[in-house]
C-alpha cells in the first residue's frame, strides 16, 4: 500500500485535471458562441458537453476522478435573421449555436470553485508530508 | 502497555489522519462526479476500540496473527446533508472543514510527538 497522504497528492492531482478539462471545454463554448456554419443553411458549431466518473485506481486504491466523456450537446440551434450571413438559407435565417453564455460562465465559476478546493487539499497534504519530515530534524 | 505507549497512540493516529485526509481528498475530487456518494472514515475511537487480538504462541509450531492495523481504517458513507440533481452528495464546505480538522490534529499530534521525544532525551542526556 502507497503512503497515504501521497495518495490523497495523487487524488487532488486527478480532480485538478479533470476540472481544467472543463474549463478548456467551456473556454470553446464561449469562444465559438457565434460562430455559424460557412455555406447556406449549414449547422453551426455544438455546444460541447463533459461529465466526470469516479475511477478506481487498483494500485492506489483509491477514487480517483477522471473525463467520462466529452459529448456534443443536441439542444435545437437558435435561428436569427441575417441575410447578409454567408450561412443564411433561402428565407435569410442563419442557425446560430445552442450556446447560452450565461451557463458556460456559470459553469467556469463552478469549475474555478472545485479547483480551488483540489488545490487546498494538495497544499494541506503537502503541509502534512512536511510536518511529518520536520520531525526528523530537530532530534 | 509499556510506559512509552503514547508513541504508538501517536503514531495510529497520525496514520488515522493520514487515512481520513485521502477520504476527504477522493470527495473533494468528485466533488462535480454524477451519483458519487461522500464517504469518510470510522472514528479514531473506533481504532482505539479494536485493538488487535493476539494469539498466544506457546510452541514454536503456533500460527501467529498478522497484525492488521488499517483494519478499523475502512470508508463509511456519510449521511448526505445535501444532494444534487446528478445523485452526488459532497458538500464542499463541508469538506473544507473537515480538512482544516485534520491538518490541525495533524499538527498537534506531531508536536506532542516532538515534545515527548524531547522529554525522552532530556532523561537520556
Amino acid at each position: 500500500m502507497q503512503d497515504s497522504l501521497q495518495t490523497a497528492l495523487r487524488i487532488a492531482a486527478s480532480g485538478l485535471q479533470a476540472q481544467s478539462t472543463r474549463l478548456r471545454v467551456v473556454s470553446q463554448n464561449i469562444a465559438n458562441a457565434q460562430s455559424t456554419g460557412s455555406t447556406p443553411g449549414a449547422a453551426p458549431y455544438a455546444r460541447q458537453t463533459i461529465s466526470f466518473e469516479s475511477e478506481m485506481d487498483k494500485t492506489l486504491g483509491a477514487n480517483l476522478v477522471g473525463v467520462k466523456s466529452i459529448g456534443v450537446d443536441s439542444s435545437p440551434f437558435k435561428l436569427e435573421r441575417d441575410p447578409g450571413n454567408p450561412a443564411a438559407d433561402e428565407n435569410g435565417m442563419v442557425k446560430m449555436p445552442n450556446i447560452d453564455v450565461l451557463t458556460e460562465l456559470a459553469d467556469m465559476r463552478e469549475a474555478n470553485r472545485s479547483y480551488e478546493a483540489n488545490l487546498q487539499v494538495a497544499k494541506q497534504s503537502a503541509d502534512m508530508l512536511n510536518t511529518t519530515i520536520s520531525l526528523m530534524k530537530d532530534a | 502497555m509499556s510506559s512509552i505507549y503514547l508513541f504508538e497512540v501517536a503514531s495510529q493516529k497520525a496514520q488515522w489522519l493520514s487515512a481520513r485526509q485521502t477520504a476527504l481528498a477522493g470527495d473533494v475530487a468528485n466533488a462535480n462526479t454524477p451519483g458519487y456518494r461522500a464517504v469518510d472514515i470510522q472514528p479514531f475511537s473506533a481504532v482505539l476500540d479494536s485493538s488487535p487480538i493476539e494469539l498466544a504462541t506457546t510452541n514454536p509450531a503456533h500460527l501467529s496473527l498478522p497484525q492488521s492495523e488499517a483494519g478499523a481504517l475502512r470508508e463509511i458513507e456519510v449521511e448526505p446533508t445535501e444532494q444534487t440533481l446528478s445523485g452526488n452528495t459532497v458538500n464542499l464546505e463541508q469538506q473544507m472543514i473537515n480538512l482544516g480538522d485534520v491538518n490541525r490534529d495533524y499538527t498537534m499530534s506531531a508536536n506532542i510527538r516532538r515534545a515527548f521525544h524531547q522529554l525522552l532525551l532530556s532523561a537520556l542526556k
